[in-house]
């Protein structure tokens, strides 16, 4: 690859200065040496704020400000350094940067020969993982599904995602469909803001404020109390906790006001919680119930949920625990996957999970995490919706390939000039 | 769509509608609801649906929790009296002769404000600078439930909620304890020498308690 010099930098050659720079070594080595220290900086990052904030500040960003103390843990005479900020390129910006290099400077712009096949195949199978990787940063979608024994569902739950779900009751208090505001619609709520939501389903407006992404709700009686924000509803008002360093771990609030259309009918106030779950797949979480024009409606935060195109029933989990110890040696679930009027029996264990329909569940946890020997237990699993769920494996295998034919070709490049040599060699030891 | 994607139409949003109020959204999603999921639980309370520990449902504050409603077991050291009905408080003793120390333990969901705001709120009730979080993480830890608690220890004039005054030499010790399951609070005050006095039966106390 040619070097750039100062003429490249003329307005009617900027192009080629563009088609040199992405194809250079110079990009490609700078690119390697920043996806290495983010990565390095990324982990150290992770061991005070969790995986998912790593995650999105370091590997899922354009760039990012790194603050120096993050990790580092400076020795005196530094300290003052410890809140100074570093810009750095993001592992989304590094990653289109290599795929590109890669993509123009090893496919496009190298000499095509027999000779080079391999190493052309090898790095086919280089972008194409780097592909995978974009592909499923963009559009895998994935959730987990929790069951007892004898439970079917076809919804997969959100690990860190809410929804707000307004559901009109009937007299008996049952209800056949439920209103959903998405977590895009909550989280994006800042601070001060009252966003209105409507639907001609619904004799009231939906009015939400104040929400927040780690909350409780305390009693103002409470002395930590003190601390609380937002209005005073029902003697509680909405503590602010510190992100939690597992984002699932985060438990949202919102102030929700529900305003008839009607004129003269009056407000009712609600402050809703993520705490009115818990977590247990046999109980449904804790609604608050209202009435406005005479009919009863309840509303509650839910995990964001979506189906998949068939049920799962759990038939089976079978559970082996360490001898004298609540520690799991092993477990596995046997399920009936339920589509239309087929049903399968399918056993998905660690390691071995089921994949249908361009959904892929693995065998994930467990719980009650309190639960004794002899307790019911349920299954959990994770569910992946990753249209390059198995991308990885084939850019692996193109990969292998391409070397296995570039060292087989080198093989015989070498044992071919060798035995070239040989008759000199004997010529000139007779001679 | 992946956050970094959100930025694009954000952005146009932005610049078109920079000075216009998006007005009320519309509901556009509707879930069916099958089985189970029909029979909607509605909450009696906002402490029953926050899934409040039982001293915030009214139960002590409207005559006491009895032990059998709570889901813990202690022993109550010898000249302490337990006290019914303070509110917020799973459990409440007097000691003394006059009463004028007092032990209490009392649950919150989550962090319940976090560590370092109920360390810093106990010392400032003692009239003590606030701790910073490194100094926080160097205090003694004592068990509680079988966890390790952070251990308060301070002495000076305590002003604590509902007191008329300060009082002077007074001691507070205390443990807090943040996990999972939510965050416990015992805390002792009293005259520094009768707290001195009764620092073996907090540590028997704390001890003592155990998950039902």
């Amino acid at each position: 690859m040619s070097k750039i010099t100062a003429e490249d930098f003329e307005l009617r050659k900027l192009p080629q200065l563009g088609y040199k720079v992405f194809t250079s070594y110079f990009l490609a080595m700078w690119v390697l040496v920043f996806m290495t220290v983010i990565t390095l900086l990324g982990t150290l990052y992770q061991v005070d704020h969790g995986l998912f904030a790593a995650k999105q500040k370091y590997f899922h960003s354009w760039g990012l400000m790194h603050r120096i103390g993050d990790g580092f843990p400076l020795p005196g005479p530094l300290e003052w350094a410890k809140d100074l900020r570093i810009p750095l390129p993001g592992g989304f910006l590094l990653m289109l940067l290599l795929t590109i290099n890669l993509t123009i400077g090893a496919l496009i712009k190298v000499k095509k020969r027999a000779k080079g096949v391999g190493m052309l195949i090898a790095h086919f199978g280089m972008i194409f993982l780097l592909v995978s990787g974009f592909v499923t940063f963009a559009f895998n979608r994935e959730g987990y599904m929790a069951l007892y024994e004898g439970q079917d569902s076809n919804r997969v739950e959100s690990y860190r995602q809410w929804q707000l779900e307004i559901i009109p009751l009937d007299e008996s208090g049952k209800a056949e469909k439920a209103l959903v505001i998405p977590p895009a619609d909550l989280e994006t709520i800042h601070k001060g803001e009252k966003r209105t939501f409507q639907s001609a389903d619904l004799p009231f407006d939906v009015v939400l404020s104040d929400f927040v992404g780690n909350a409780v709700p305390v009693p103002v009686a409470a002395p930590i109390a003190k601390d609380a924000i937002g209005p005073e509803i029902d003697g509680y008002k909405l503590l602010v906790q510190k992100a939690a360093k597992e984002a699932e771990q985060n438990l949202p609030a919102v102030i929700a006001s529900f305003r008839p259309k009607a004129e003269g009918g009056a407000s009712v106030d609600a402050i809703l919680s993520a705490r009115s779950s818990n977590f247990d797949p046999r109980e449904q979480p804790m609604a608050y119930g209202f009435e406005i024009d005479g009919k009863p409606y309840a509303a509650r935060m839910v995990k964001w949920n979506w189906a998949v195109p068939f049920e799962v029933r759990l038939d089976k989990f079978i559970f082996e625990r360490h001898p004298g110890v609540s520690m799991a040696r092993s477990y596995e679930s046997r399920i009936t996957r339920v589509e239309g009027d087929a049903d399968k029996a399918v056993e998905i264990k660690m390691n071995e999970p089921m994949r249908h329909g361009g959904f892929t569940f693995f065998q994930e946890s467990f719980g009650p995490a309190n639960a004794r020997p002899g307790d019911a237990m349920y299954s959990q699993f994770a569910v992946h919706n990753n249209p390059a769920d198995q991308w990885p494996l084939w850019s692996l295998v193109v990969t292998g390939i391409g070397l296995f034919i570039h060292f087989v070709l080198k093989l015989f490049d070498h044992t071919s000039r060798g035995r070239g040599r040989a008759p000199s060699s004997v010529t000139s030891t007779s001679a | 769509m992946k956050p970094l994607f959100r930025f694009l139409p954000i952005a146009a949003l932005i610049t078109l509608n920079s000075c216009s109020d998006p007005g009320p959204r519309e509901i556009v999603e509707v879930r069916e609801l099958s089985g189970k999921e029909q029979e909607i639980v509605v909450a009696d309370s906002p402490a029953e649906r926050f899934r409040m520990p039982s001293q915030m449902s009214g139960g002590a504050a409207s005559g006491g929790a009895g032990e059998a409603a709570l889901p813990f077991v202690w022993t109550t050291p010898e000249g302490w009296e337990r006290q019914l009905g303070a509110p917020m408080r799973d459990l409440s003793f007097t000691i003394g002769e006059a009463k004028e120390g007092e032990c209490y333990l009392s649950r919150l969901p989550g962090a319940g404000g976090g560590l370092t705001a109920n360390v810093n709120r106990w010392r400032g009730q003692m009239g003590a600078e606030p701790m910073t979080d490194e100094e926080i993480a160097a205090l003694p830890k004592k068990p509680l439930f079988g966890l390790e608690g952070v251990f308060v220890d301070v002495t000076g004039e305590f002003s604590g909620m509902g007191a008329a005054g300060a009082k002077p030499n007074y001691r507070m010790l205390g443990i807090i304890l943040t996990s999972e399951a939510g965050a416990v609070f015992v805390k002792m005050t009293g005259p520094a020498e009768l707290v001195a006095a009764n620092e073996a039966n907090f540590d028997l106390f704390c001890q003592s308690l155990k998950p039902r």
